[in-house]
C-alpha cells in the first residue's frame, strides 16, 4: 500500500548522460560573461568614461 | 569532496547562503556604507508636519501605483516633465516613492506646478477636467480629518524637527490639505530651469503673433484650448480656477498686454512673484513649452479671438 | 491508513487554501483590469485601485505562490527524504497561521497599512507575524531533511534549501523599520539607498518565489510524470550554482536611468545578462529531458504543463534581460511592457508549473486518478491563449506608451500629451481583462477537476475503510 510512495531516487537522473554539457549551452555561458565584461566597462562612469547624465547633456545638444 | 555537499545539508545551506550574499555584499551592503548613497542637497527641507500627513495619504491610497516620482536623463522627459531626478532629493523619503509604472504622470517636479485649487478640484472628480481619465475620485479625502497626535508620532518617527504649534495647527485641516501640501512639496529642492530645448524656440521680445487672425490657427487654438486650458480658465475663458482670458485684465491689473507676453506665460507658465510688463503674479500655472511653438501661438490667436480683438 | 496520512491532510490543506486565495487574488485582478479603462469601478476608500492592486498582488504572491509553495515542499521533502515530516503538528499549526496571516494582510492592505515597498507592503505586525511563519517552515523542513532517509539530496531538495534561506535574508532586510504606531513606519532606510535596497528585495522575491521553488517542483515532477530521468546531473549543477549566485547582483536593473549611481545599474544589468545563462540551463535540461520520448507530450497530459511551463520560463529570462539594457528600458520601462512580462512569468511558468504539480499530488494522495484528463486539457488551452494574450497585448499597449511619450514635432516640442497618450491604451485594455476572463475560467476548470478528484479519492478511502 504504501510502496507508491516512495521514490526510487536512482531514476531521477539519467546516468548515460549525467555529465554532458550541451555545447550550444557552454557557448552561450562563456559569452554572456565576455560580453558582461565588455558591457561593464563600456557603462561604467570611471571605466568607459560613459554616464547617463552626460550622456542626456550630449542628447541635449544635438 | 564535492559530491559530499549534496549529502550535507547543513554545509549545503550555509555554502549556499554564502553564495547568495556575495553579490548582495557587493551591490546592495558596500554601496550602502558610501557617502554616494546618502546625498542630501543644501536646500532640501524635511517635511512640515502636514506635508508628512499628506504623504501618509500618498502611501496609504498607493498613489504611487500609478505614478512615478522620478524623472529620467532623458531627452524627451526633461521635456515632459522637467528636471532630471536628482539623488539628493530624496534623503526624508522613507522609503523613497519612485514608483515601477506611469499609468498616470510622473509627480516628481509636480510641487509648484499647479495652483493648489487645481488639485482639490482634480482630486475632488479628476474626469471633470479630464473626461476620460482613469484616476479615482477621491473627494472622501475632503471629509476625513487630519489625525495631529497620530501625525506627531509620524513626526518624531522620522526625526523631523517641529514644534507643539505645528501640532495643533493640523486640528480642522482635512486629508486633502495635507495631500495638496504634500505634492505642493514634491521636487521643489531642484530650482526650475529654463528648458534648454524648447524655449530657444520661443517668442522673441515683441514679436508679433504670426498666426493672428488665421481661422485655422484659431480652430486648432480652440480644440487646444479645450484640452488644456478649459479645466482652469473655463469653457469660453471666462475663468474659473485660474483667471477669465476673455477680459482685459492680465495677472490682476487691468490693462491689455501684447501677444508675446501670451505666448511667454503659456510656453512658461507662472510662478508666484514672476514679472510680466511691470506686473507681479500671485498664482501658479504649469508650462506648456511641450506644446511647441505653433500650438502655442495658435493657443494665443484663439484667446484673442475670444476677447473679440 | 499510513504513517504519511496526516502530512498529506496538511499538504492538501496547503493546496486548498492557497486555490482559495488565488480565486480572490485572481478575481480583484480582474476587477483592477476593469478599472485601467473604466474609473467607475473605484469604490472609494477601500476598493480603488491604488489598494486593491496591492491586495491583488500580495494575494497571489503570497496566497497562491507561497501557499502552494509550502504545500508542495512538504509533499516533495518527504518524497525525496523518504520519511514523513519531523514536526507533523508544527506544519498543522503552520498551515493555519498561514491562513490567518493572509487574510489579515488583505484586511491591512484593503485598509490602506502600505509601506510602500513593492511586494512588500505589509506594515511590521504583520512582517513580524512572516518571519515567525517561515521559521516554522523552515524548521520543518531542515529537521526533515536532516533526519531524511535517503542519503542524497536530489536536485530540487538544493532549489528548497536556496529558497528557505534566501527568502529569510532578503524579507527580514527589507522590511527593517522605526515603528510609529501599530499600522505604521518608516523604513530605515531613505532615498537612493532605500531604492537599491528595495529592489535587491524585490527583485530576488521574484527569484526565490517565483523561480527556485518553481524549478524545485520542476526537477522533481517532470521525471516523476514523465517516466523519463533527468537528462544531466551536470548541467543541474551548474545551472543552480550559477542561478543563485547571479540573482542577488540584479535588484538595480529595476531602477535603470534613475538617480542610483550608473555603476550599480550597470552591474546589475550585466549580471541580468548572465542569468540567461543559469535559466535556460534548466530549460536546455528540461527538453533534453522530454527529448529522449516527444511521444509523453500527447500521451501523459502533465508533461504539456511543465514543458510550456519551463518554455515560458525561457521565455521571461530572454524578455527580461533584454528589458534591463538601457536602451530598452528606456522605451518600456514604466509602461504596460512591464506588467506584460510579469504576468508571463507568473500566468505562464509558475502557474502552470504549480497547477501540475497539484495535479500530481492530488490523486497521489488519495491513490487514485485524475477526476478528469479532458478538464485538465481544456483547463491548458484555456490558461494558455488567455496568458498569451494577456501578454501579446500589454507588450504592444506598452512598445505604444513609450513611442508615444518619446515622439517630439519638428521643433523639438512633444508630440502628444500624456492625457493623449492616456487614453490610446483603454482599447488594449479592455482586451486585457477579456485575457484575464479567459485565463480565469481555464482556471474554474483546474479548481474544478482538483475539488472534484479530491470528492472521488475520499470516496474511495472511506469504501475501504
Amino acid at each position: 500500500m504504501a510502496d507508491h510512495f516512495v521514490d526510487d531516487i536512482e531514476k531521477f537522473e539519467a546516468k548515460e548522460t549525467a555529465h554532458t554539457l550541451p555545447v550550444g549551452w557552454v557557448i552561450l555561458f562563456w559569452a554572456l560573461i565576455l560580453w558582461g565584461v565588455y558591457y561593464f566597462y563600456m557603462y561604467t562612469p570611471s571605466l568607459g568614461g560613459w554616464s547617463q547624465n552626460s550622456a542626456l547633456e550630449e542628447s541635449l545638444q544635438k | 569532496m564535492a559530491g559530499e555537499l549534496y549529502n550535507k545539508p547543513i554545509l549545503f545551506a550555509v555554502v549556499a547562503t554564502v553564495v547568495i550574499l556575495i553579490g548582495t555584499l557587493v551591490t546592495m551592503f558596500y554601496p550602502m556604507m558610501r557617502q554616494e548613497m546618502h546625498p542630501k542637497l543644501d536646500n532640501l527641507k524635511p517635511y512640515t508636519a502636514l506635508q508628512l500627513a499628506g504623504k501618509d495619504i500618498y502611501q496609504r491610497e498607493g498613489c504611487n501605483n500609478c505614478h512615478t516620482q522620478t524623472v529620467r536623463p532623458l531627452k524627451t522627459e526633461v521635456i515632459r516633465y522637467g528636471d532630471y531626478s536628482k539623488a539628493g532629493e530624496f534623503a526624508y523619503d522613507r522609503p523613497f516613492l519612485w514608483g515601477s509604472k506611469r499609468t498616470g504622470p510622473d509627480l516628481a517636479r509636480i510641487g509648484g506646478k499647479y495652483p493648489d485649487a487645481w488639485h482639490y478640484a482634480h482630486h475632488e472628480n479628476p474626469q471633470s477636467m479630464f473626461p476620460k481619465s482613469n484616476m479615482p475620485k477621491y473627494a472622501f479625502l475632503k471629509k476625513a480629518m487630519v489625525d495631529p497626535p497620530a501625525i506627531e508620532a509620524h513626526m518624531k518617527a522620522n526625526d523631523f524637527p517641529y514644534t507643539a504649534a505645528d501640532i495643533s495647527a493640523l486640528a480642522g485641516k482635512t486629508e486633502m490639505d495635507a495631500l495638496v501640501a504634500y505634492l505642493q512639496s514634491v521636487g521643489t529642492a531642484v530650482k526650475k530651469k529654463a528648458s534648454r530645448v524648447v524655449a530657444e524656440a520661443g517668442a522673441r521680445q515683441h514679436e508679433k503673433n504670426p498666426l493672428a487672425g488665421d481661422a485655422k490657427a484659431i480652430a486648432l487654438g480652440k480644440t487646444l484650448f479645450a484640452e488644456n486650458c478649459e479645466a482652469c480658465h473655463g469653457a469660453n475663458g471666462q475663468g474659473g480656477i485660474g483667471p477669465s482670458l476673455a477680459d482685459d485684465v492680465f495677472f490682476g491689473v487691468k490693462g491689455d498686454v501684447a501677444d508675446d507676453d501670451y505666448f511667454e506665460v503659456i510656453n512658461n507658465g507662472i510662478e508666484p512673484g514672476m514679472v510680466e510688463e511691470g506686473r507681479v503674479a500671485k498664482d501658479t500655472m504649469p508650462e506648456f513649452k511641450a506644446l511647441g511653438k505653433d500650438k502655442i501661438w495658435s493657443l494665443v490667436a484663439y484667446i484673442r479671438s475670444v476677447q473679440g480683438k | 491508513m499510513n504513517e504519511y496520512q496526516y502530512d498529506h491532510q496538511t499538504v492538501k490543506g496547503f493546496i486548498l487554501s492557497s486555490i482559495f486565495w488565488g480565486v480572490v487574488g485572481i478575481v480583484i485582478g480582474l476587477w483592477i483590469s476593469i478599472q485601467m479603462w473604466n474609473a467607475d469601478w473605484n469604490i472609494a476608500p477601500y476598493f480603488t485601485f491604488g489598494r486593491l492592486r496591492v491586495v491583488h498582488t500580495n494575494g497571489l504572491a503570497f496566497g497562491l505562490g507561497v501557499g502552494a509553495i509550502f504545500g508542495i515542499f512538504y509533499y516533495i521533502v518527504m518524497r525525496l527524504t523518504k520519511r514523513p515530516l519531523l514536526f507533523p503538528k508544527l506544519a498543522r499549526v503552520h498551515l493555519w497561521v498561514f491562513n490567518a496571516a493572509i487574510a489579515l494582510a488583505a484586511l491591512s492592505l484593503f485598509a490602506g497599512m502600505n509601506q510602500s515597498l513593492e511586494y512588500a507592503e505589509l506594515e511590521w505586525p504583520l512582517d513580524i507575524g512572516i518571519v515567525i511563519l517561515w521559521v516554522m517552515f523552515a524548521v520543518n523542513i531542515f529537521g526533515t531533511v536532516i533526519k531524511r532517509k535517503e542519503e542524497q539530496m536530489y536536485i530540487s531538495l538544493w532549489y528548497i534549501i536556496a529558497t528557505v534561506v534566501a527568502v529569510a535574508v532578503l524579507y527580514i532586510v527589507n522590511n527593517l523599520s522605526i515603528p510609529a504606531g501599530l499600522t505604521k513606519s518608516y523604513s530605515v532606510f531613505a532615498g537612493v539607498n532605500s531604492a537599491n535596497v528595495e529592489w535587491w528585495y524585490g527583485h530576488n522575491a521574484v527569484g526565490f518565489v517565483f523561480t527556485t521553488p518553481i524549478l524545485a517542483m520542476f526537477y522533481y515532477f517532470l521525471p516523476k510524470s514523465t517516466g523519463l530521468p533527468i537528462y544531466s546531473h551536470r548541467l543541474s549543477i551548474i545551472a543552480f550554482w550559477s542561478l543563485i549566485f547571479g540573482y542577488l547582483w540584479t535588484g538595480a536593473h529595476h531602477l535603470v536611468y534613475t538617480p542610483l549611481p550608473d555603476w550599480i545599474q550597470t552591474t546589475a544589468i550585466v549580471f541580468t545578462i548572465f542569468l540567461i545563462a543559469p535559466s535556460w540551463g534548466s530549460v536546455v535540461n528540461g527538453y533534453y529531458t522530454v527529448g529522449s520520448d516527444w511521444s509523453k507530450m500527447q500521451s501523459q497530459y502533465l508533461t504539456k504543463f511543465f514543458i510550456w511551463g519551463i518554455t515560458f520560463y525561457g521565455l521571461q529570462t530572454v524578455q527580461g534581460p533584454t528589458q534591463a539594457l538601457r536602451v530598452v528600458s528606456s522605451l518600456i520601462h514604466y509602461t504596460d511592457w512591464v506588467p506584460g512580462h510579469v504576468h508571463m512569468g507568473t500566468m505562464g511558468w509558475v502557474t502552470m508549473t504549480t497547477a501540475a504539480s497539484m495535479y500530481y499530488i492530488i490523486p497521489k494522495i488519495y491513490n487514485t486518478e485524475i477526476y478528469s484528463v479532458k478538464a485538465a486539457n481544456t483547463h491548458f488551452w484555456l490558461v494558455l491563449v488567455g496568458q498569451l494574450m494577456f501578454s501579446v497585448t500589454m507588450w504592444i499597449t506598452g512598445i505604444q506608451q513609450g513611442a508615444l511619450w518619446k515622439a517630439t514635432n519638428a521643433d523639438g516640442s512633444l508630440k502628444y500629451t500624456f492625457y493623449e497618450t492616456l487614453i490610446k491604451n483603454y482599447p488594449f485594455w479592455r482586451l486585457r481583462t477579456l485575457a484575464g476572463v479567459i485565463f480565469t475560467v481555464g482556471m474554474l476548470f483546474f479548481i474544478y477537476n482538483i475539488l472534484m478528484t479530491i470528492r472521488k479519492g475520499s470516496i474511495l478511502a472511506a469504501s475501504k475503510a
